[in-house]
């Protein structure tokens, strides 16, 4: 049902539009608003996600990932595609307001999208700091420069961090869904 | 990811970059760096860390904050227009001339913006069309009224609100004219000038706004762009209200990037008129 909607976007279907909007919605806003410098900013930029959405729907394929994870792609390109043009603007929020992730909790929730839910299993797994760097990174916005004099770290070793981070939740990602694959072909 | 990860390893300069591509995005210098890198290793790798990103985004947003309403409308209105341009191709555009009155649709948003102005450029030909063709205010079938046409008949509906203008200190607006006749029934109205300064599309664009009094007045409705060429006389524009005005309370006129906003900081107000 969920890729319907995707599909229905792709083939032109007027009607899916506000099913699109239900489903994504806030996904899309709630993403634009941590990742925009400013309040207008983020309205400029969910309406460009939603017509890349349009534009990329087609190109959807269920085997490689939640229509969730897909749209936070889609979404995420953008806004770093903005964010790098604003560069020298001020972030909407000052560093230190910066709110903390309530982070969806896989062993309860389960997810509506499976590669999120693996993702915040890979997280609970992570050592704390790098799970703070992938936050303030990803979640927040924070450029590694950022990041490094906000935590007071030397930036050799938030690079370290991030990437040992998003390579282990990479990994973990895989395992999980090659495991979930294998058991269905089982 | 159901496709299994690349069986090469990236080295640690390129995973950096990668990294870096997923979190913040590169310089045109990293992504130059990156080009001549191991091509195949490093889309593989892209791909599964943007994705691994993307997958932590959505874990981290939790309960999602909804859109605003008036934004969601928008992005509606959008999206249905622009897919209604995608299937009607060759559509054409509509500027009709009368020997006394220079009728001017609402302009083209120009390409050089960003995509969203184009694609928003697109909605608004479609919703103006699709508008006529609901409405034709008397017209033949498939015959779409010239905005001085629309005028006759807006004149001639009862109830209509005629508001006149006033213009401000902006250069742009000195010994110009204007007023607004605005259908609430309809939701149909036209502008008029005098005097206008013609504007370089290329610089800026006028900008129409509709105050509703049953939504935040800091947010008023987009009533379109426009441009006014250098030989006109007496301009009408159309007004494209891009969401439904309940109640209009003001009308104004601003100067904007070209292409137009979707929120006006109103710095360069170039005429303004309150209803009743």
């Amino acid at each position: 049902m969920n890729s319907t909607v995707l599909q229905r976007m792709a083939s032109g279907d007027v009607a899916a539009v506000r099913e699109c909007m239900d489903r994504y919605g806030a996904l899309v806003w709630s993403l634009a608003r941590r990742l925009s410098r400013t309040a207008a900013d983020a309205e400029d930029a969910a309406q460009e996600i939603f017509l890349d959405i349009w534009r990329s729907a087609a190109r959807y394929d269920a085997s490689r990932g939640s229509d969730k994870v897909f749209v936070a792609t889609i979404a995420r390109r953008r806004l770093i595609d903005r964010l790098r043009k604003k560069g020298g603007e001020p972030p909407m929020e000052p560093p230190e307001a910066l709110e903390s992730i309530a982070w969806s909790d896989p062993a309860t929730e389960p997810a509506t999208a499976i590669d999120a839910s693996h993702a915040a299993r890979a997280l609970q797994e992570l050592r704390p700091e790098q799970r703070q760097v992938l936050e303030l990174g990803l979640m927040h916005g924070l450029s590694q420069s950022e990041i490094a004099s906000r935590l007071s770290m030397p930036l050799g070793t938030v690079k370290s961090l991030m990437r040992r981070g998003l390579m282990r939740v990479r990994e973990y990602m895989n395992i999980e869904i090659e495991g979930v694959a294998g058991r269905a072909d089982g | 990811m159901a496709e299994t990860g690349p069986q090469k390893e990236p080295d640690e300069a390129m995973l950096d970059l990668l990294i870096k591509q997923v979190s913040e995005g590169l310089s045109p210098e990293e992504q130059r760096e990156l080009d001549v890198l191991d091509n195949e290793v490093a889309s593989a790798y892209a791909r599964d860390l943007e994705h691994a990103a993307a997958a932590i985004s959505v874990a981290g947003t939790g309960e999602p904050e909804p859109m605003p309403q008036a934004l969601r409308a928008r992005i509606e209105a959008q999206l249905e227009a622009a897919m209604a341009a995608s299937a009607a191709s060759g559509a054409a555009a509509r500027n009709a001339h009368s020997s006394t009155v220079r009728s001017i649709g609402a302009a083209p948003r120009p390409q050089s913006r960003s995509t969203a102005g184009w694609w928003a450029a697109a909605a608004c030909l479609v919703l103006a069309v699709l508008g006529w063709l609901r409405a034709p205010l008397g017209q033949g079938p498939g015959t779409a009224p010239t905005p001085a046409q629309q005028l006759n008949a807006l004149l001639a509906q009862p109830g209509i609100l005629q508001i006149q203008l006033d213009m401000t200190a902006e250069p742009a607006a000195a010994g110009a004219k204007a007023d607004v006749v605005w259908d609430p029934r309809t939701q149909q109205g036209v502008m008029r000038f005098v005097g206008l300064k013609p504007n370089d599309p290329a610089q800026h664009q006028y900008q129409l706004w509709i105050f509703d009094g049953d939504r935040d007045q800091r947010y008023p409705v987009d009533g379109g762009v426009f441009n006014v060429p250098p030989t006109a006389g007496q301009v009408v524009v159309p007004i494209h209200a891009k969401l439904p005005v309940q109640a209009a309370k003001a009308f104004a006129v601003t100067i904007e990037k070209p292409g137009g906003v979707v929120v006006s900081g109103l710095e360069h107000v170039v005429a303004i008129g309150k209803a009743g």
